[in-house]
């Protein structure tokens, strides 16, 4: 069967090129309906589990080709809606919201920094349970203390940060003007960091954490996504 | 809606090199790459995002479950251990 795929949306221009390929060498189409511009392409659902990994890195370059250009609103891969019409349908309901975070979010990009224990910290303390609990806890300030100090290295970059704690490790989403990238790097590489710990910074990447709520989990009425008709389902 | 058998990405060393060719971003891992275009932007329904001890996974409607990617990470140490 086949099915919808939503990549992302963006504000329209004329200067902006769009891709011609997608997921599993598919067309990708635009739709339209005021400033508003989503890519999509029809897909064979579900996809093979072999493909998983392909189909991801062609979603990835899809969104990236436009996203170098412009800001975008990324849909998750396997996204999928029923038909057009169920495209159509969202994309008129959530159009102004995903407009206003498109202009909101515009000229900034998302840069990310990860910090995790050291490769070898979690075996080296597992001699007894108290001593890996021990080491965990003294791994978790020290990550919070890197947080902070990160948000004060990047200050003068950042628009916004938000710090997600994980299983693995403390997570640092910073919305960064456009080109200053390097400059985050810089920054973020310079805050000192114990020897158990590591990190890892990458981006750019859309502006995913900073949406809003309303676009990353919109409310739907009367749609058909994924196979299953949903009615009312504010 | 019962809950289908989990989906394993088997992460080869081969597909970093598609990264590149596919984005172009020499140090962007394909496990970062996963973990975006799993974890965030924007959810319609039909498809529900759950958190198990602080690891994302995704639940689909279609009775399958993908691993986190902190899973495949796990399953691609154990690969690069076999080939060592």
């Amino acid at each position: 069967m086949s099915r919808v795929l939503a990549y992302c949306g963006f504000q329209l221009a004329p200067e902006i090129a769009l891709p011609a390929i997608g997921v599993n060498a598919q067309p990708v189409q635009l739709m339209s309906s005021g400033d508003l511009g989503l890519l999509w392409s029809e897909v064979e659902w579900p996809f093979a589990p072999d493909q998983m990994q392909r189909s991801a890195l062609e979603f990835h370059a899809v969104v990236r080709h436009v996203f170098t250009q412009t800001a975008v609103i990324p849909f998750r891969l396997l996204s999928v809606f029923e038909d057009q019409q169920a495209l159509r349908a969202f994309v008129a309901e959530n159009q102004e919201r995903f407009l206003a975070d498109l202009e909101r979010l515009k000229g900034f990009v998302q840069m990310e920094c990860v910090v995790y224990p050291a490769p070898g910290q979690a075996q080296a303390g597992s001699s007894s349970g108290k001593a890996y609990l021990e080491k965990k806890a003294v791994a978790m300030r020290s990550s919070e203390g890197f947080a902070q100090a990160v948000r004060g290295a990047v200050a003068h970059l950042s628009h916004e940060v938000r710090v997600r704690e994980g299983k693995n490790g403390t997570r640092i989403f910073v919305l960064v003007e456009r080109d200053r990238e390097s400059d985050f790097r810089e920054a973020v590489s310079a805050v000192p960091l114990p020897e158990y710990l590591s990190r890892r910074i990458s981006g750019p990447w859309p502006a995913a954490e900073f949406l809003s709520d309303q676009v990353k989990a919109p409310e739907i009425v009367n749609q058909n996504i994924a196979g299953q008709k949903i009615a009312g389902a504010k | 809606m019962g809950r289908g058998r989990p989906i394993h990405l088997s992460l080869m060393p081969t597909d970093l090199e598609s990264v590149e060719i596919l984005g172009g971003e020499e140090e962007v891992s394909l496990l970062e790459i996963l973990d975006h275009v799993l974890n965030s932007g924007v959810v319609i329904h039909g498809s529900l995002v759950i958190s198990l001890a602080g690891v994302d996974l995704v639940y689909l409607g279609l009775n399958v479950v993908l691993t986190s990617v902190e899973t495949a990470l796990s399953n691609l140490q154990i690969e690069e251990k076999r080939k060592k």
